[in-house]
């Protein structure tokens, strides 16, 4: 289980996330939705390591996550998929794959290829263009690539941050189906971080809302979907 | 004829060493994000050390690699001791550009060439001395003529080619390559996959300083050693780094030999001390007609 206790992180003056408390269930998809500037990413950021939060507390199954540099909080299983199709577009998508599992080469040498064999399966579209640069994928081939990224290397919680970002309806529903086999198939745990509320509630089995860095609801994501009153004050439709 | 044949083969042998010193500079240019103007003093360092060996009765190979090993543990060392403080967060918060705070590293290692050569000068005394090449300096002969073209030459050129094949061999097929392409092209996402940024960091210096050094070793045979010999390979090199892109390492291969084969032509056809000058004019027309350079990236043009 992660859990998030009293997390506080600024950007200089500004407070990006006050006081946030939350938890995410094994083997659950847990999403956290709310406008654009809710601190959203924030949080993800602060839980991979990316950014330092200034008062709080983060575990991992028990394990504190703070103070810990990202490479290092991907060797404990929490794999990130930041903002924006992370891919290195100077990389061909063979490399992109291959890099997220460098760190594990030496040990897990075997099991790195199976893996990189599963993703080719969940993602055919990617096998097909493994010796392309990844700047000349499609966004939504970019997203898959980004996540085969983080996959690869065998996380116990995978952080998603806005995969639908900028991607036509069909491609995000491909691609927030494949994260809902996984998660159902391997016990994955997902943190995913949505704007688009509707498709982010529909797959997850929880739901927090975060406005202004605050949690404002914390509830089973069917009962959030249904609060008409959460969804005007806070999402605006 | 012969000024022509003698000036290309004056210019590969330059030229070789060249783009070994611009691959310096863009492997810390990459890795660190920083034109790292001490290089060629760190160079002069490790060549007084192995000139140091030679003059003691150590043989040259054993001087040679030496040297080399030199010039890697001083290029991670000014990462560790002084680099990677300066670029730490915190203790640069006061700057309050962007640009400010990448200027810092760059004028500190202004600094580190001058304490180098200080050094140097303390050590070993700033006049200039010989060095010795391993093999002997008379031209081949061809067709009865003898070409400026040494057995010293042809060993520069041999080395140098190995050097750069290794290199290509070490980015395109090994994990470590792969992680220091992947984290001179995006930090965050590089962090993000398990790759230890600051070990690949301090191994950019470490290669970067094991490539001057074999620089300087095969530069000082046909000058001379002093403190600030290798002062013109520097600007040489940096000209070729910009030519060829200052962020593709086969782009500065390119330059280095582009001005290899410029200098030595304006060496035979007009006079020395017009080399200065025609650096400048080649700098200046690629700034000019493609200020990325031939292999650069596109966002190169603010350096």
């Amino acid at each position: 289980m992660l859990e998030v206790t009293d997390l506080t992180t600024s950007y200089g003056s500004v407070i990006a996330l006050n006081s946030v408390s939350m938890k995410v269930k094994e083997s659950k998809i847990t999403t956290v939705i709310g406008a654009n500037g809710a601190g959203k990413s924030t949080l993800l950021r602060t839980i991979s390591g990316l950014e330092k939060p200034s008062s709080g507390s983060i575990t991992w199954n028990g394990q504190s996550l703070l103070h810990r540099r990202p490479e290092e909080i991907v060797r404990v299983g929490v794999a990130h998929v930041p903002e924006g199709h992370a891919v290195i577009s100077a990389l061909t998508v063979e490399e992109n794959i291959l890099m997220g599992s460098l760190f594990r080469r030496r040990t897990h040498k075997r099991d790195i290829a199976l893996a990189t064999e599963e993703l080719y399966t969940l993602f055919p579209r990617l096998l097909e263009r493994r010796k392309q640069l990844a700047g000349t994928l499609s966004g939504g081939e970019r997203q898959m690539l980004a996540i085969s990224r983080a996959l690869v290397s065998r996380p116990s919680l995978l952080l998603l941050d806005e995969p639908s970002l900028g991607l036509a309806p069909l491609v995000v529903e491909q691609i927030i189906d494949s994260i809902k086999i996984l998660s159902e198939k391997t016990g994955l745990t997902v943190l995913l971080v949505e704007q688009n509320a509707n498709t982010a509630l529909g797959v997850a089995d929880h739901g927090v809302l975060l406005s202004l860095g605050k949690v404002v609801a914390d509830r089973p994501a069917h009962e959030l979907k249904a609060d008409a009153n959460l969804r005007a004050a806070y999402l605006g439709y | 004829m012969d000024t022509l044949i003698a000036a290309l083969f004056t210019g590969t042998s330059r030229g070789a060493i060249y783009a070994l010193v611009a691959m310096g500079l863009v492997l810390v240019w990459r890795g660190a994000g920083i034109v790292n103007f001490a290089q060629m003093g760190q160079a002069m360092f490790s060549t007084y050390i192995a000139s140091t060996l030679i003059m003691n009765g150590y043989s040259y190979w054993l001087a040679f690699f030496v040297a080399i090993a030199a010039g890697a543990l001083l290029g991670v060392f000014l990462d560790l001791v002084v680099m990677r403080p300066l670029s730490n967060k915190k203790q640069t918060e006061l700057l309050s550009s962007q640009s400010m705070r990448s200027a810092v590293p760059v004028i500190a290692s202004l600094g580190i060439l001058g304490v180098l050569q200080a050094l140097a000068g303390v050590i070993w005394a700033a006049e200039e001395r010989g060095f010795q090449a391993p093999f002997a300096q008379e031209g081949y002969t061809i067709a009865g003529r003898v070409m400026p073209f040494t057995s010293f030459d042809l060993f520069v050129v041999t080395v140098v080619a190995i050097t750069l094949i290794l290199t290509v061999i070490f980015f395109k097929k090994t994990g470590v390559g792969l992680a220091m392409r992947a984290s001179a092209l995006d930090q965050e996402v590089a962090k993000l996959s398990g790759i230890r940024t600051n070990g690949v960091r301090a191994l950019s210096w470490a290669i970067s300083g094991a490539a001057s050094s074999l620089a300087g070793l095969l530069l000082t045979p046909t000058s001379n050693l002093s403190p600030y010999t290798l002062d013109l390979a520097l600007i040489i090199g940096f000209t070729a780094a910009v030519v060829g892109g200052l962020d593709s390492l086969p782009g500065s291969v390119i330059g280095g030999f582009i001005l290899g084969f410029v200098i030595s032509f304006v060496n035979y056809y007009m006079t020395p001390e017009d080399i200065y000058l025609a650096i400048l004019a080649v700098l200046i027309f690629v700034l000019v007609v493609r200020p990325r350079g031939i292999l650069g990236g596109k966002d190169t043009r603010r350096v």
